[in-house]
């Protein structure tokens, strides 16, 4: 049952989320499209929180995303040994500058006065679930070691049943709990993100890399021209 | 960034909206400041900004300091044949999405409030006068001692403090000596740049400038609230509102003068020292105007500004879509006279790069009243030579010039020979001969400058060309419901 939820209803409820309301709002509601910043009413602990935070939790998605993409290459790579505690404590070191940058985050929220009427039951909510789950991450990587090796004979498998809509659940069903705990948490956040600030990891500035400098816009030509 | 060369004969001319401030009639009553908080920024988010605000000088402005480019890292740097962001290129700019160094923090403004005036009524009864506590518009808490205020050095007050941190004062002792002590006002509004750091800065792509009108706006669709712009623009005047994530400026009242009116903050000038105008310039140019050494950058600037009734210019502007009326307007505008033709308004710190389009006529400030340890008077005639004007050249030329001196002497003597000339005109008396052809003026100049600042009229300060009918895209633009956000923007989401 808890594994039914988890394994098939969660995930294609957060798929059929992100896929149906993250374009609606592009569309409808374009306005509220931002990361929210604080960093004007505080910076001092925003700067201990917000860059570790980043720094870590991006490359631990990629290094999720690239086991997806690529597991052949993975595979190889994590064959040897050298190779495989290296990116293993690699990982749980950026693991833990994660937790610590979530941490302060959290800590700022509820400490900072300034930040009281900026913060909504959004903003906790995100925190709370992001720090469960970089927690049950670094769990999941000190006490079930080798992580990055067998995410790639269980996980990825297991997502490639999804995406071919056979989801097979013998390869998740007999993890300990605080794994499912960890997958649930994906991918409840997952299904948070068109509704919260977590959209603004959707826009990446690629243009504005080979954009000349200045861009005017000219409405009598109703076309960007720029020059 | 490269130097766009069209590579035709045919100029790339470009209109723009612009606007010139007569700092000698600036009596600085913060009317413009009212006027614009009123229209645009009375909201939340916004109460700390002031799109258009007024300072005294020498003081340190608003946002503390921001002259100080190597503390906020604003503007453009030349780089031998390159401009570049003095802040962040592209690169850094990504690796400092999260933090931005050099962002302004809202203690360089100052914490909004308000006063809790309820109190006054609501007060239970006791041995005190019930007052209204000041409290934070941020935080909503109360604030025992207000820190600070958009004019919070107004009038030389507090000069120790706030004076002397003038980064364009080289005598700090100036403000303490009341012989000398001297202080103009600087209103200042977004400069709507010809060559912006905010738009080059933004990585959302979502500040531009428009192509018919030159002014510089923030597309709130398109606005990431990733901050670079607030970081990039060394006028500081690009705001981040705290409230909606998004940022926010001057938008040239857009509304207003695109139907023909002058902006909100000229219409309410008490001393009517702003004039509305169109300039035409060289697009082409611009880049490498820039790349010119400090103080040759007035010079460069004034050399891509065009003369509107040179055929050439008027092919080129047409190329560009600008209409009849627009180039009517440039021949009448009363900026180009004054930037260029007369030659008397200047850009505010040219050496930032950005190119500002918003030129000021330097002030004629008092006369030195004492000199030496003796406190002697200072003899002088009714008109004082430069010299003895207690406004120090140098600390104009920081200002207005990129340290050029002599762009400021050429102002202010155009200045004083006009105010000798008018002084014995006005009086019957000869006018004393070669002081206006001395300063490079003739009697035909003379009179429109007078007319310019002193007599004319709404009509003639402000030459405002509507947008035209067929850029209107009224088609398209029907459905639309008006300017203004109508769509819920706070946080929460």
């Amino acid at each position: 049952m808890l594994n039914n939820l988890i394994f098939i209803v969660l995930p294609y409820a957060a798929l059929a989320l992100v896929l149906i309301v993250t374009p609606y709002r592009w569309y409808t509601n374009r306005l509220t499209w931002s990361a929210y910043s604080t960093q004007f009413l505080e910076r001092k602990t925003l700067y201990w929180g917000i860059n570790p935070w980043h720094y870590g939790i991006i490359l631990i998605l990629l290094a999720h995303l690239a086991g997806i993409i690529a597991p052949g290459v993975m595979k190889r790579l994590l064959g040897h040994m050298d190779a495989l505690i290296f990116l293993e404590s690699v990982g749980l070191g950026l693991g833990f500058l994660a937790l610590f940058g979530s941490i302060i985050l959290l800590l700022r929220r509820v400490n900072s006065p300034m930040l009281k009427r900026v913060t909504f039951a959004g903003d906790w909510v995100l925190l709370f679930l992001l720090i469960a789950q970089t927690a049950t991450g670094i769990y999941i990587s000190l006490f079930m070691r080798w992580g990055s090796q067998w995410y790639l004979h269980t996980v990825v498998p297991y997502f490639y049943s999804l995406l071919t809509f056979k989801p097979q659940l013998e390869y998740m069903a007999d993890f300990p709990l605080i794994f499912k705990l960890h997958a649930a948490g994906a991918f409840l956040i997952v299904a948070l993100l068109p509704f919260t600030k977590l959209v603004h990891m959707l826009y990446q500035p690629i243009t504005f890399l080979k954009d000349p400098p200045i861009l005017y816009r000219w409405l009598s030509r109703a076309r960007e021209r720029v020059g | 960034m490269t130097i766009n060369r069209t590579g035709s004969d045919v100029m790339d001319v470009r209109a723009q909206i612009v606007m010139a401030f007569n700092l000698d009639k600036c009596i600085g009553c913060h009317a413009c400041s009212i006027a614009c908080k009123n229209i645009w920024t009375d909201r939340q988010g916004a109460e700390y900004m002031w799109w258009n605000n007024v300072e005294t000088k020498p003081g340190i402005g608003y946002p503390k300091r921001w002259e100080d480019q190597e503390e906020y890292q604003g503007g453009w740097v030349a780089d031998g044949t390159n401009l570049r962001l003095k802040g962040l290129g592209k690169g850094p700019t990504l690796l400092n999405m999260f933090y931005q160094p050099n962002m302004p923090k809202l203690d360089d403004y100052y914490e909004p409030f308000d006063f809790d005036y309820a109190n006054l009524y609501k007060a239970p009864p006791g041995s005190d006068q019930p007052v209204a506590d000041a409290f934070s518009q941020i935080s909503g808490e109360k604030m025992p001692v207000i820190q600070g205020g958009p004019n919070w050095d107004d009038d030389l007050s507090g000069s120790q403090l706030y004076a002397a941190g003038d980064v364009n004062l080289e005598e700090k002792r100036l403000i303490e000596d009341y012989g000398r002590i001297f202080m103009h006002y600087l209103p200042r509004i977004c400069n709507h740049c010809a060559h912006p750091a905010c738009v080059a800065s933004c990585p959302s792509r979502a500040l531009y400038k428009r192509g018919e009108d030159g002014i510089v706006l923030v597309d709130q669709n398109v606005c990431r609230g990733w901050r670079f712009c607030t970081s990039a623009c060394p006028y500081k005047k690009v705001y981040f509102n705290w409230a909606s994530g998004k940022a926010e400026k001057c938008i040239f009242c857009y509304p207003r003068v695109e139907t023909g009116v002058c902006s909100s903050c000229a219409h309410s000038c008490v001393g009517r020292i702003r004039y509305n105008g169109v300039l035409l310039y060289d697009a082409d140019k611009v880049g490498d105007a820039l790349l010119r050494r400090d103080d040759q950058l007035v010079e460069g600037h004034r050399g891509v500004i065009l003369d509107p009734r040179d055929p050439q210019v008027r092919e080129g502007a047409r190329k560009n879509g600008v209409s009849d009326q627009w180039l009517a307007a440039a021949e009448k505008s009363p900026v180009y006279a004054l930037v260029k033709e007369f030659g008397v308004a200047l850009p505010l710190h040219p050496e930032f790069r950005t190119m500002p389009m918003s030129f000021y006529i330097p002030a004629l400030s008092p006369v030195i009243g004492s000199a030496g340890e003796l406190f002697e008077v200072v003899e002088h005639g009714e008109i004082p030579p430069l010299e003895s004007l207690r406004a120090p050249i140098g600390f104009l030329a920081s200002l207005l010039a990129g340290g050029n001196r002599e762009v400021i002497t050429q102002v202010l003597t155009k200045l004083i020979a006009l105010r000798i000339h008018m002084r014995a005109k006005s009086l019957g008396r000869p006018a004393p001969t070669g002081a206006l052809q001395a300063a490079g003026l003739d009697e035909a100049g003379a009179e429109r400058l007078y007319r310019l600042f002193a007599v004319g009229g709404y009509g003639e300060r402000h030459v405002v060309p509507p947008r035209q009918r067929e850029e209107l895209e009224a088609e398209r633009r029907k459905g639309e419901r008006g300017f203004g956000i109508l769509r819920k923007t706070r946080r929460g989401k």
